[in-house]
């Protein structure tokens, strides 16, 4: 996970206060409800210049960081190759 | 999801407890007190155990029966039908995801009518978010320390079994929650005020707190995996059993008005009553097709917890919510003041009236919202369930 992935992430977690936050941090322990889910989505596709598919978009993806982080570093890898 | 469906045990079972309820909802409305005796025929009849598996001795009912069922009652007392769906939504939950020993002994004693479940959720502080728990817990030695005030436990004085909502022990946020099933003598309880509401007076859903030490092995599902029941199964039975309560209480409304207008000979040329008649029934033949297309696709889809699947059941509670109460407001026009306002006409629209009031807040319909709306921006495809 980059620096930027996390401080990105931070606020969207209400209760991780100042705790490290790890790829094996859970996201929906940490605060992250499905309304704010969809705001870090939004700002993690501008950030990271990608487009989330549907199919990603399932419970599985927002378990952990680095669950979500994968995600996102695969589709940045799907966009390169395609390009 | 006709009654047709459902076995003739269980069909019989459910007329008796209406003709019960029918004697005695007046009573338990004006007294906000709950229907013991209706329970009781529950009890009695093995209603309560519709959904407990056949190898426990119960109904082994589907969706569409509990929801049959469930709008029968509604035509005699939503109250009535309040209490059996989220008695229903309990007793899934805890065949679905309890472990095996806890089945063996609780499941039996439902089917026989000892156990009657009711559901403690709500907590003061957290508006309404089901997925949080302020009440934190502890753990020590197989044994976990629940202590616990809910302002609705509807049905609380009266159960022997209650399904709890508590943070995990040792929880690094509210977030983490566990559902933990405690029997009646393992807590403590106390009743912390009274039930004056203006409608759903039966469901006698009273302030309690509740503590006692409870063994952990009563945990029902995985540790911090209340998310998962409440998407798979409680969100689910709890929309299709409010719906089908809410749909019984309007559909009884408005056959006890027709029978009325037939009765008074009313000028069947009259178009606004004419209208107001089909407006009505179109709202019922509405709810009643979204409730059996929901109970279909949760019956059909692998995953009840996917993006589509959560939008219907959703929707499905909202707009049960609005159309059985529209419903009831224009049987009131149509029937005017006497009939439509007094609470002593035996059309008895005003308790309807009052009952149905509730329906859009019962899990408000503005939170529901919110929520579709950010699960329909997941679905740039709009996947129609």
């Amino acid at each position: 996970m980059d620096a930027q992935f996390v401080t990105l992430l931070r606020p969207f977690l209400k209760y991780a206060g100042d705790q490290e936050i790890t790829p094996d941090s859970r996201l929906r322990d940490l605060g992250l409800d499905s309304m704010r889910a969809i705001e870090l989505l939004f700002a993690l596709e501008d950030a990271y210049d990608v487009v989330v598919p549907d199919e990603k978009l399932v419970e599985d993806t927002f378990e952990t960081c680095g669950s979500l982080w994968t995600m996102i570093q695969e589709l940045r890898a799907g966009q390169r190759e395609a390009a | 999801m006709t009654a047709t469906r459902m076995d003739v045990q269980a069909r019989d079972a459910v007329a008796e407890v209406c003709a019960v309820a029918d004697d005695e909802a007046g009573a338990a409305d004006e007294a906000a007190s709950f229907p013991v005796e209706t329970v009781g025929a529950m009890r009695r009849t093995g209603l309560l155990g519709l959904m407990v598996p056949m190898e426990f001795g119960g109904g082994g009912g589907s969706l569409a029966d509990l929801a049959a069922a469930t709008v029968a009652l509604g035509r005699s007392d939503t109250s009535v039908a309040m209490i059996f769906a989220m008695h229903c939504q309990q007793l899934v939950a805890l065949d679905r995801f309890g472990p095996d020993e806890l089945r063996r002994r609780v499941l039996p004693a439902v089917a026989a009518g000892e156990v009657y479940l009711a559901s403690v959720t709500t907590e003061t502080g957290k508006g309404g978010n089901l997925l949080m728990s302020e009440s934190a817990t502890t753990a020590r030695d197989g044994w976990v320390h629940i202590d616990r005030t809910a302002p609705i436990v509807t049905g609380g004085e009266h159960a022997e079994g209650f399904l709890v909502t508590v943070q995990t022990p040792d929880a690094t946020s509210p977030s983490q929650v566990d559902l933990v099933f405690a029997e009646r003598d393992q807590l403590e309880l106390e009743v912390l005020g009274g039930w004056q509401p203006l409608g759903m007076r039966a469901t006698r859903s009273v302030p309690m707190r509740l503590v006692g030490d409870v063994p952990w092995e009563q945990r029902i599902g995985e540790p911090g995996g209340f998310r998962t029941i409440v998407a798979t199964t409680f969100g689910p039975l709890a929309h299709v059993g409010w719906a089908a309560a809410w749909l019984g209480a309007a559909a009884g409304a408005c056959s006890r008005v027709v029978s009325h207008l037939r009765r008074e000979h009313v000028d069947p040329s009259s178009e606004l009553q004419l209208t107001r008649l089909a407006t009505t029934r179109a709202r019922l033949d509405v709810v009643r097709a979204l409730l059996a297309h929901t109970i279909s696709v949760l019956d059909s889809w692998d995953d009840p917890a996917a993006t589509p699947v959560q939008l219907l059941v959703n929707t499905l509670k909202v707009r049960a919510a609005e159309e059985c109460f529209a419903a009831v407001d224009e049987l009131v026009e149509l029937v005017g003041l006497r009939h439509g306002y007094l609470p002593d006409s035996p059309l008895r629209l005003e308790r309807a009236f009052r009952d149905l009031r509730s329906a859009s807040l019962n899990y408000a319909n503005a939170r529901l919202l919110l929520a579709n709306g950010s699960l329909a921006l997941r679905d740039t495809e709009v996947r129609l369930a």
